[in-house]
């Protein structure tokens, strides 16, 4: 193994110091870049593990009537390739880029908060054990990647596949979070003085964007998955029948699952806006439409998902309006696409590796774009749905946007890493290799949609058409795979023996370039000035720089403290968590349940253990008070006396469970208790981690840290306290109060 | 009553309706003259009118809930953000008590307007009583207008920055969805007055049901949608012009040495 | 029997999607044609020749920006008003009564005719040129109803039943699939949609009606006497005998059916044999278990079967 430390050193991604102890140095590792690096891997390894599936299920679909697969190891197959493939190999590998790429972007030192970096990408590889770990533990899930209830729940995936499904997506979700906070508190608290928000590079200001969209969007699947497990291991009917509704399941799942084609897509947008200007030699086409159209985007991607629900029956009423809503984002989508063409018009394109990608991308996801709309028109839903022509539309975007972006990014963006360049030869046998397999591969499943191949079948009968055209499939998918191979042969070559790349071999123009190519431990060890957009172009021309972006002061400028930003950020995300649980509680009890409801909860008591916690978030507001006054001992008393409310409003929900208990009702009764214990569940869990979060900071109070000026984690925690406190009025009000009206 | 009678036979002469316009346009006349923005005034009149003579108006008076909602929809975020263009850009909403120009304020203002008149009592009331229907009238303006006012206030300064606008508009849109949301799912009906048809003045109960194909369901998922979707897009391109404004203002031209 | 595709469609519903899909795809070749070309005319014209300086730094234009905006703004208008139109004519609002009620298993289909109390299963037979509506329900978890030549899919979903309207311009046979993942066999829960003509449609009816004969060999009596004695009385209905289960498919009239296993194998007496010695062998994890009959026990049960016109 030293061969690798050798390796290592010698691609400068190890200091001739750390060789001694090098597995912890990169194990233990809270720096950006080797964490993004680690990202990377990770995702390497599982595209591997995601890429053999998928050339299973082309191998067992090549001809008809195979018997390759059994039938089970089939569907398992397919569903750990969907699930590998866009939460271990899509978000870590473009998280990964993110965390390397966006602090030189900005001229950083760092992510704002290393340690929770490493943090949220150790729980990437813990995520992908957990899940795999469904082999040993009885079988993978075999309900594809969208798991859809009733199949997903215990009478119809009676193994444990389906749980560990859940639990590791959860854990992956919670990692994404962790990744999103901190890329928005690194982007808004850790940028460069001259770095100001309307000069950021285009693919930090759409990790930016996107990381907005991740925190809002992983909490309504953790939600999901949430309930999903209660009704597995705690026997309850969120969705399943008698009760339950299997389209709730639809719902929460594509609120989250519509975004998160976008949160894989807008930083493949980002990558396509950075290197497409660099390799045409000129500043991309309407950077503010560009940007602007992220936006756009971002937002209208939360509010689409019915689209995905075209043929469950939701009526023509409601696909109407999710119709004009879905059709809406082929708009600033498109301007992206025009503005990336528009781009290279007039330019000088250098056709180098990284651009091919890029370009085979653009027009790849143009077609993409198109299929995409034809699934918005619903009446032409009805029809392609579930067929193999939403397959090789959706495959279109991940691989034929996504993965091209992400293979052209690691060109262009490798011998920053490594220091060493890629080699073109064999770039290029890739790209070739890569493209031609690609579009054998899904092209031809356009067509087999329209010939009626339903998806997710394990074989076929030989239908006319069927068999040539999966073969056809089946073997651009190995072009694929040998294109692949390619490419880790370069990055092997390429490290060991490249050329060395120097700080900006491709004479592009952000701030990345600006240091040396691997960078140093602190990123720069001079900024260059900023005054646009284009820093290095403006140095590489000053007799014709680009025009300054210019700063309206404290907005541009503006840089919150990074614990409140991201408590901020997490508390977004936690908005999104108990909105769902809201909505189920009153969906669910909109008519009150047979047996145990709502009326039968001892209100008065209830409320009197809510003042003492409502008491509590003005405790805590005197306390922070006291501290800015300086008043420490008056700080500790109110500390002391928040921790004691909250511990009070605890004891009293215990008594409150201990007595629906004793009555004999537990969170199985009926889908009330269920919502009740569920709901208010989740907020005691959140009051609990407040008063543990409270104790630290007592003690360190006591200890003498609070003395320290300034002293955030006391706002941090407030802030936490007070949205604790904020949910339990909206509990309080629709469990409590509101069936009572 | 066809379709095609019932749109010319059913305007409304709400005379408290056309002396508030007319008492306002004169305020407005008298207070600005005739100026450029005259125009978004009269805008503003002509579709407070829309909304208070109309068929809507008609419809939205115990036959259909989808109609109550396009109503609220016009007159909590369409009148006041006409109204707010339509002032001189020298106008401030300065005024005391002080709390009524914080954010919050403006946000609850607009938010908890429609989340408010949803509550079933009240929403039944705002249809069977004239005074709580004028309450409802008059509190929809004004709310609108304390929402609006942090966004698109005349002066430049009283505004919120473009990031916090977005954020503004963003949450606003998210809680009303929300509750589109619950609307259009809800397996009870949330505005009973428009389920039970028994008052047919106009007679125009057969042509909704069978010509409109309008059941009381559909009409609260529509009704729930509205709010939902295009309502969501009124904020949506809001936050494109605050975008707009963020990217757009001039940058100053310099060539660097 | 037409092989199952989406670009021959053979009633109205579905010619209306067709129609609609025939504009769309013209205005997204328009689209594709006019963005690639752009994209091909700059790898064509932009070139880098070596020792070119860079270009002149064009950072955008706001027209330019306005107009590719304010168009597919038009299109996707158009697109709307098309699709709605469409919606209608593809899947009108549903009959009162439907004609015929559906239900997925895992992994087959029930189709029940409540108005003539036929009940039968994977072949469902309709008069040509008459439009039937079908109410979708489903018995367990969540499947698709698809007959690409006849019309939209629908999802069949336990508790919240879905409808549509299904015809067929003329006689013919027509594939259906489940397009739903529904578990271990989705790939085998094919169904034949069988349109006769209205004569043609009666007569079947007015035999599916009639309850199974009394077997008169001799061993497909003791066929007979072999299924109402053993488990397959739990789960199969037969008319006229004491079996009247219905968890599995009712087996009345079997051997008047095409196919066998929802698909998996045509309707042959030897394949009824090879599926009675060991179902799981024929379609692996589908829900009838291997009983282990020996050889005269299949030969038996077979031949009884088989009676069952």
């Amino acid at each position: 193994m030293s061969e690798l430390a050798t390796v290592m050193e010698r691609t400068g991604l190890l200091s001739p110091e750390e060789r001694e102890h090098w597995k912890m140095a990169w194990l233990s590792t809270v720096d950006h870049k080797r964490i993004g690096i680690l990202y990377m891997v990770t995702g390497l390894v599982f595209f591997v593990i995601g890429g053999i599936e998928a050339l299973l299920i082309r191998l067992q679909l090549a001809v008809p009537n195979s018997t390759l697969l059994h039938p089970d190891t089939y569907n398992m197959v397919f569903t750990m390739h969907g699930t590998t493939m866009i939460f271990l190999v899509a978000m870590p590998v473009l998280f990964g880029l993110a965390n390397y790429i966006v602090p030189l972007q900005i001229g950083a030192r760092d992510m704002a908060f290393p340690r929770l970096n490493a943090y949220s990408f150790w729980l990437v590889p813990f995520g992908g054990i957990l899940l795999h770990f469904s082999f040993l533990a009885g079988g993978a899930p075999a309900v594809g990647w969208f798991a859809y209830a009733p199949l997903s729940e215990t009478p119809y995936s009676s193994q444990s596949g389906v749980d560990y499904w859940a639990l590791s997506l959860l854990v992956l979700g919670i990692g994404s979070v962790g990744a999103n906070i901190n890329f928005i508190a690194t982007v808004l608290c850790s940028r460069a003085p001259q770095m100001t928000l309307r000069r950021l590079p285009l693919f930090t200001w759409m990790i930016f964007v996107n990381a907005f969209l991740v925190i809002l969007a992983l909490p309504v699947l953790n939600a999901g998955l949430v309930m999903l497990l209660i009704d597995r291991l705690l026997n309850t009917h969120f969705f399943l029948m008698p009760g339950g509704s299997a389209i709730m399941w639809q719902h929460i799942f594509w609120a989250f699952g519509h975004p998160e084609v976008y949160i894989v897509a807008i930083p493949a947008f980002g990558l396509l806006s950075e290197i497409i200007p660099v390799f045409s030699r000129k500043p991309i086409f309407g950077y503010e439409f560009v940007a602007g159209s992220t936006v756009a985007i971002a937002f209208l991607s939360l509010g689409v998902w019915a689209h995905h629900m075209f043929t469950v029956g939701l009526g023509h009423t409601i696909d109407l309006f999710f119709i004009a809503s879905s059709m809406l984002i082929a708009i600033p989508t498109g301007v992206k696409v025009l503005n990336w063409s528009a781009t290279m018009i007039g330019g000088r394109i250098h056709f180098d590796t990284p651009m091919l990608f890029c370009i085979a991308a653009l027009l790849q996801f143009l077609l993409a774009g198109l299929t995409g709309v034809s699934h918005a028109v619903a009446p032409l839903d009805w029809q392609t749905k579930n067929s193999y022509y939403l397959v090789a539309h959706f495959h279109f975007v991940f691989v034929g946007l996504i993965v091209f972006a992400i293979l052209g990014a690691l060109h262009y963006w490798i011998p920053k890493m490594s220091g060493r360049l890629l080699s073109e030869r064999l770039g290029k046998w890739s790209f070739w290799l890569m493209v031609i397999g690609f579009n054998m591969t899904f092209i031809t499943q356009h067509f087999l949609g329209l010939a009626g191949m339903a998806r997710r079948i394990y074989t076929y009968a030989d239908l006319p058409g069927w068999g040539w055209m999966n073969m056809v499939s089946t073997v651009g998918a190995f072009l694929m795979a040998a294109a692949s191979l390619v490419f880790v042969w370069n990055l092997v070559v390429s490290l060991l023996f490249g050329e060395k790349a120097g700080s900006n071999p491709w004479n592009a123009w952000t701030l990345e370039w600006a240091t040396t190519s691997p960078p140093p431990h602190e990123n720069f060890r001079a900024l260059p000035p900023i005054t646009s957009r284009r820093p290095l172009w403006d140095i590489a021309n000053p007799d014709r720089p680009d025009p300054v972006v210019g700063s309206r002061g404290a907005i541009d400028q503006f840089k919150p403290e990074k614990n409140k930003t991201s408590i901020v950020s997490f508390i977004i995300s936690e908005t999104g968590f108990f909105g769902i649980l809201i909505l189920a509680f009153l969906y669910y009890n909109a008519v009150p349940q047979s047996g145990p409801n709502a009326r039968g909860l001892d209100l008065l008591k209830t409320g009197l253990f809510s003042i003492c916690l409502f008491a509590s978030s003005f405790t805590i507001w005197r306390a922070e008070a006291s501290l800015r006054n300086n008043h420490q001992r008056k700080m500790i008393g109110w500390l002391t006396a928040t921790i004691v409310l909250g511990g009070i409003f605890i004891i009293g929900q215990g008594l409150e469970y201990w007595h629906l208990f004793k009555s004999g009702i537990t969170v199985s009764s009926n889908l009330f208790a269920t919502t009740f214990f569920t709901l208010t569940g989740f907020h005691g869990l959140h009051v609990c981690v407040g008063l543990i979060a409270l104790l630290i900071l007592l003690g360190l109070a006591l200890a003498g840290d609070s003395k320290k000026k300034p002293w955030p984690a006391l706002d941090a925690v407030g802030l936490y306290w007070h949205f604790v406190d904020l949910v339990w009025v909206f509990v309080l009000s629709v469990v409590y109060i509101l069936p009572r009206l | 009553m066809s379709t095609q009678q019932f749109l010319l036979s059913a305007w409304s002469w709400n005379p408290i309706a056309l002396i508030v316009a007319t008492v306002s346009l004169a305020a407005y006349l008298i207070a600005f003259g005739v100026t450029r923005r005259l125009g978004w005034f009269l805008a503003a009149l002509l579709i407070f009118l829309l909304a208070l003579l109309s068929p809507i108006n008609a419809l939205a008076d115990g036959y259909l809930f989808s109609a109550h909602m396009l109503q609220h929809i016009l007159l909590l975020l369409i009148v006041p953000a006409l109204l707010l263009v339509s002032l001189p850009r020298s106008f401030s909403f300065n005024w005391p008590p002080r709390i009524l120009t914080h954010p919050l304020a403006g946000w609850i203002a607009g938010v908890g307007a429609m989340w408010f008149w949803h509550y079933p009592s009240l929403c039944n009331a705002a249809v069977s009583s004239r005074p709580v229907y004028a309450v409802q009238t008059a509190s929809l303006v004004i709310l609108g207008t304390l929402f609006w006012s942090q966004v698109i206030a005349p002066r430049e300064e009283e505004r919120l920055s473009p990031p916090g606008a977005v954020l503004y508009l963003f949450s606003a849109c998210v809680t009303c969805s929300a509750l589109g949301i619950i609307l259009t799912f809800s397996p009870i009906t949330v505005c009973p007055i428009y389920s039970i048809s028994a008052a047919d003045p106009l007679a125009i109960s057969n042509t909704i049901r069978s010509t409109w194909t309008m059941t009381p369901e559909r009409d609260q998922q529509i009704g729930g949608l509205l709010m939902w979707v295009p309502m969501c897009f009124i904020y949506l391109g809001a936050i494109f012009a605050q975008i707009a404004r963020w990217f757009g203002e001039p940058t100053s031209i310099q060539t660097a040495a | 029997m037409n092989a199952l595709t989406v670009l021959d469609p053979q009633s109205p519903q579905a010619r209306a999607i067709f129609h609609l899909a025939i504009v769309a795809g013209i205005i997204f070749a328009i689209v594709f044609a006019i963005v690639a070309g752009m994209i091909v005319y700059a790898l064509m014209r932009c070139r880098w020749r070596e020792g070119e300086s860079d270009p002149k730094q064009v950072a955008g234009n706001k027209t330019v920006e306005l107009v590719w905006t304010t168009i597919p703004f038009l299109i996707v208008v158009a697109l709307f008003i098309l699709s709605w139109k469409t919606m209608g004519a593809a899947d009108p609002p549903p009959a009162p009564e439907p004609d015929i009620v559906i239900t997925g298993h895992q992994w087959w289909w029930e189709a029940r005719y409540p108005k003539s109390g036929v009940v039968t299963a994977n072949e469902i037979h309709i008069p040509a040129g008459t439009p039937l509506s079908i109410r979708l329900e489903s018995a367990d978890v969540l499947h698709e109803f698809w007959v690409a030549e006849l019309g939209r899919k629908m999802t069949t979903v336990p508790g919240h039943p879905n409808n549509i309207w299904i015809q067929s311009d003329h006689p013919a046979t027509y594939l259906g699939v489940c397009s739903e993942f529904c578990g271990t066999e989705h790939a085998w829960m094919h169904f034949l949609v069988v349109a006769e003509t209205p004569e043609q449609f009666q007569a079947w009816e007015q035999a599916q009606l009639a309850p199974a004969k009394i077997p008169t060999g001799q061993s497909a009596m003791q066929g007979l006497a072999l299924f109402q004695q053993t488990s397959c009385m739990n789960c199969h209905a037969i008319n006229g005998t004491a079996a009247t289960a219905g968890v599995g498919p009712d087996l009345t009239h079997f051997a008047s059916r095409k196919k066998l296993g929802a698909g998996i194998a045509d309707n042959t007496p030897r394949n009824l044999r090879r599926w009675l010695t060991d179902p799981q062998e024929v379609k692996p994890g589908v829900k009838m278990p291997d009983y282990q009959f020996s050889k005269s026990q299949v030969t038996q049960l077979s031949d009884y079967i088989e009676t069952l016109k």
